[in-house]
């Protein structure tokens, strides 16, 4: 059996299937207890509704991409392995760096030819020993760390006034800066226009969108998704004439 | 109306336990993984290759792991916490997808709805991130020369650009005031020093900082309401 038909075999499917099962039925779990809290402290039930589909198509495109990074990885990991490794903590630009660090760090390269079953064993167990460390924090601090920001036991008092909402846009404002800054930085510096032309298609769509939602409330749900797309589509165009 | 039965501090405390548990037995899977590849497979670990590696994969890791878990926890509350640590993923999609949400519903930060829209949010995105990526499995051999088609690769280079376009409109508009000193930060540093554009992990942090600090100034002096 070659290297890359070890690594696609069924049980190491039926194993990342499992797993993968599971995490599903926590969030199940965590959907249909958090709806069922919902719907007793008063909320309307339209409102959490919307949440899971607004939630649900703002997903989709995103999850196109991870797939993509599935794809990538297959290649060298098999499916299984990347299948489960960018199903589950970590994201694309860790899971590729680690597993190249893994590789090189055993005299090999981060290519089928190269990797052996065992090589790609450790590799696993690097990727996953090496970014586990946040779902450890939570499960041993958690409950003490949101006690102490008020965000748990008591739950905040509902009200949200103060400082508490500024916090919050401002983080999302820092977030975006982030990396809307380093696409202008990349157009002045790499004269890599896409990148930057896309930000401003996708912000000029959720601007329409977000002043048809006053009028249509089907746009609320879907504005950024659909900006999302919109932008996407506009990078596809710009690059045939770029 | 909250209803005079229901006792959300046992609901919070049920949400703990269940995420405690829930993520002591993903990690416990998610570790014995690679040993169960290696039984299957007839291989074994290479534990020099593993040890020589995993140090230089800490240094780096756990304090963007610490910082993060700093960071997300206060934003998105301990329910849809407890489910992004484990399901991954957060800068680039849980975390605007809990956002948006919260935008939609009108969740005001620090509320019981808050936490239930985030984890409503989170718990969905995770489950159709899943999906997603498991019909791409099945479908891999037909969907591979679309995905990878060259006409379409800038579509999916650029799903974070249009990602932060849309969100970062819904947010910049907010607030001017507390914009125009991070995004002239990190435009101004990276074309300085042009390495750090591959290391918004990090400027993520610095930018952050910056916001929450400037919005504090400003929130003090009564200029933000």
């Amino acid at each position: 059996m070659s290297y890359l038909e070890a690594a696609n075999s069924l049980p190491l499917y039926l194993i990342v299937g499992a797993i993968l099962l599971f995490i599903a039925l926590m969030c199940l779990f965590f959907i249909v207890k958090s709806y069922r809290a919902g719907v007793r402290i008063g909320m309307d039930r339209k409102v959490l509704r919307r949440a899971i589909t607004s939630s649900a198509t703002f997903t989709v495109l995103p999850s196109v991409s991870i797939l993509l990074g599935v794809i990538a990885l297959s290649g060298s990991l098999g499916i299984p392995a990347s299948w489960l490794r960018l199903s589950v903590v970590g994201n694309l630009q860790y899971e590729a760096t680690v597993a190249e660090i893994a590789a090189n760090s055993m005299g090999l390269s981060l290519n089928s030819s190269s990797l052996d079953v065992s090589a790609l064993s450790t590799i696993l167990l690097v990727m996953t020993v090496g970014i586990i460390w946040g779902c450890l924090l939570s499960i041993f601090t958690m409950k003490k760390y949101s006690a102490k920001l008020s965000l748990g036991s008591r739950g905040g008092n509902g009200s949200g006034g103060g400082y508490a909402s500024w916090a919050m846009v401002a983080m999302m404002i820092g977030l975006c800066s982030t990396f809307v800054g380093s696409y202008v930085a990349d157009a002045v510096v790499t004269k890599d226009f896409v990148p930057f032309f896309t930000v401003l298609i996708s912000a000029l769509f959720m601007a329409l969108f977000e002043l048809l939602s006053k009028r249509f409330k089907v746009f609320e749900n879907f504005s950024l998704a659909l900006s999302m797309f919109l932008g996407m589509t506009g990078a596809v165009v710009i690059s045939l004439f770029i | 109306m909250e209803n005079d039965t229901f006792d959300y501090g046992k609901y919070n405390d049920s949400i703990h336990r269940a995420g405690r548990i829930g993520l002591s037995i993903g990690v416990l899977m998610l570790l014995s993984a690679p040993f169960l590849f290696a039984w299957f497979l007839d291989a074994s670990i290479e534990w020099d290759g593993f040890f020589s590696s995993i140090w230089s994969v800490l240094i780096v890791y756990v304090p963007s792991c610490v910082v993060e878990y700093l960071i997300y926890v206060p934003l998105l509350g301990p329910g849809a916490s407890y489910l992004s640590f484990i399901t991954g993923n957060i800068t680039n999609l849980k975390l605007p997808c809990a956002a948006n949400a919260r935008e939609i519903a009108h969740a005001e930060v620090g509320s019981k709805e808050n936490e239930i829209i985030s984890t409503l949010s989170v718990a969905t995105s995770s489950l159709v991130t899943m999906v997603v990526i498991f019909i791409g499995v099945l479908l891999l051999i037909p969907l591979t020369p679309i995905l990878e088609n060259p006409t379409l690769a800038p579509a999916f280079d650029n799903v974070l650009p249009a990602l932060f376009g849309a969100l970062g409109y819904q947010y910049f508009r907010k607030s001017l005031k507390i914009t125009v000193l991070p995004l002239s930060f990190m435009v101004l540093i990276c074309t300085l020093i042009p390495s750090l554009m591959g290391q918004t992990s990090i400027m993520i942090i610095a930018c952050g900082a910056l916001s929450i600090g400037l919005s504090w100034i400003l929130w003090k002096k009564h200029i933000l309401k």
